[in-house]
């Protein structure tokens, strides 16, 4: 007699039935659109000329290594995303794509763009863009996200790093900008996700996920939110006196640094009900148009003095 | 055409077989796949026209 009751196994192999779109899914393309245009920023405001080839190469390893991050942290986080409302509706929760077919995606892509951009542009971007995947992946995905109610402020770093990589892919070097860049995207993370949080902690708790929230509650969260802003807020603005960034991006930043704090006080007065609702979501929604606007500022900057040098030789 | 043969073509088919859906998406896969080899190779193909003799050189 049989121990192991051999129909209770299925023995025949998976046929996947995954389109294109989830494969795109596995990217996470919103995360990835904000990953390029950081990194472009980075790219342009970079010193010296940089072959436009080599530019749409450097963004393309870009993107594609940050989205091979997203595939891996898909893999990992199987488990608890098929319990949140809000990843629920991911490839791999829905049954479109297997662990494994994820994990074999992240890997080859984290592979190729790390190569493509060493070898192409320089190893110097290669090895920061392999270090942002590790430190997304490995670190903040693995490690920090279900340990720590710290885990999105020190797992912001991954997501800090694009602009970097690319300043380095231009130049080969680093320097105090794209450092900057990096803080503001760093003290940008935790009053963007800790606003998303607020009104998502049935979402965490669901998951047994430590968010600030869900384990330190509320009440503090608002005043973290409220602190770092303070400091995100005055970073932001610290390269116009400083003489890195132009009077045009400075008073920028002190226009939309307001509207920081002032959805950053919202969150902290209105506690209950539907208005503590909405402070927290009009926080979350305006952090997002803040940090686009900093970095659209330094953008077209680069781009209308481009066109002036232009018109004037 | 011999019994043999009549009999030999009336039998199940063997092995897997692919649904219409599966074999659609098998190859919506497959031209991905071609397509993104198509650039990897375009691209190290434009990068060595742009750099030159200098794409030999790479300091670490």
């Amino acid at each position: 007699m049989s121990i192991v009751d051999h129909h209770a196994i299925d023995l025949s192999p998976r046929i996947s039935e995954a389109g294109v779109a989830d494969y795109v899914a596995l990217l996470k393309p919103r995360v990835m659109s904000l990953v390029v245009f950081t990194a472009l920023v980075g790219l342009v405001i970079a010193p010296g000329h940089f072959h436009p080839v080599l530019a749409i190469t450097s963004i393309l390893c870009i993107a594609v290594g940050g989205g091979a991050a997203g595939a891996l942290n898909m893999w990992y986080e199987h488990d608890i995303d098929a319990l949140m409302s809000r990843t629920v509706n991911r490839p791999i929760p829905r049954g479109r794509v297997a662990p494994g077919e994820a994990l074999a995606f992240g890997l080859t892509l984290s592979f190729f763009s790390v190569m493509t951009l060493g070898i192409l542009v320089n190893w110097l971007a290669g090895a920061l863009l392999a270090f942002t995947i590790f430190f997304y992946a490995v670190v903040y995905t693995m490690w920090l996200k279900r340990w720590t109610a710290q885990n999105i402020v020190i797992g912001g770093a991954a997501g800090a790093l694009p602009p970097v990589v690319a300043w380095a892919a231009a130049t080969g070097s680093l320097s105090p900008e794209p450092i900057l860049l990096f803080l503001i995207i760093f003290l940008w993370t935790p009053p963007h996700f800790w606003a998303l949080a607020l009104f998502r902690t049935d979402d965490y708790a669901r998951a047994n996920i430590p968010m600030l929230p869900n384990v330190a509650g509320p009440d503090a969260t608002r005043l973290q939110i409220l602190l770092y802003t303070i400091v995100l807020v005055a970073v932001a603005i610290a390269p116009w006196p400083l003489g890195y960034f132009s009077a045009v991006y400075g008073v920028t930043s002190v226009i939309l640094g307001a509207g920081m704090m002032w959805y950053a006080i919202r969150v902290y007065r209105d506690r209950t009900g539907s208005a503590a609702l909405r402070a927290t979501r009009g926080l979350f929604k305006f952090s997002i148009l803040y940090l686009f606007a900093l970095f659209a500022v330094l953008l077209c900057e680069v781009m209308v003095s481009a066109v002036a040098r232009m018109i004037w030789s | 055409m011999s019994a043999g043969v009549v009999m030999e073509s009336k039998k199940p088919q063997q092995g897997i077989v692919l649904t219409p859906e599966q074999k659609k998406r098998q190859r919506e896969r497959s031209i991905a796949i071609a397509l993104a080899l198509g650039v990897l190779v375009l691209l190290f193909f434009a990068v060595t026209l742009v750099k030159g003799p200098a794409v030999l050189h790479r300091p670490i």
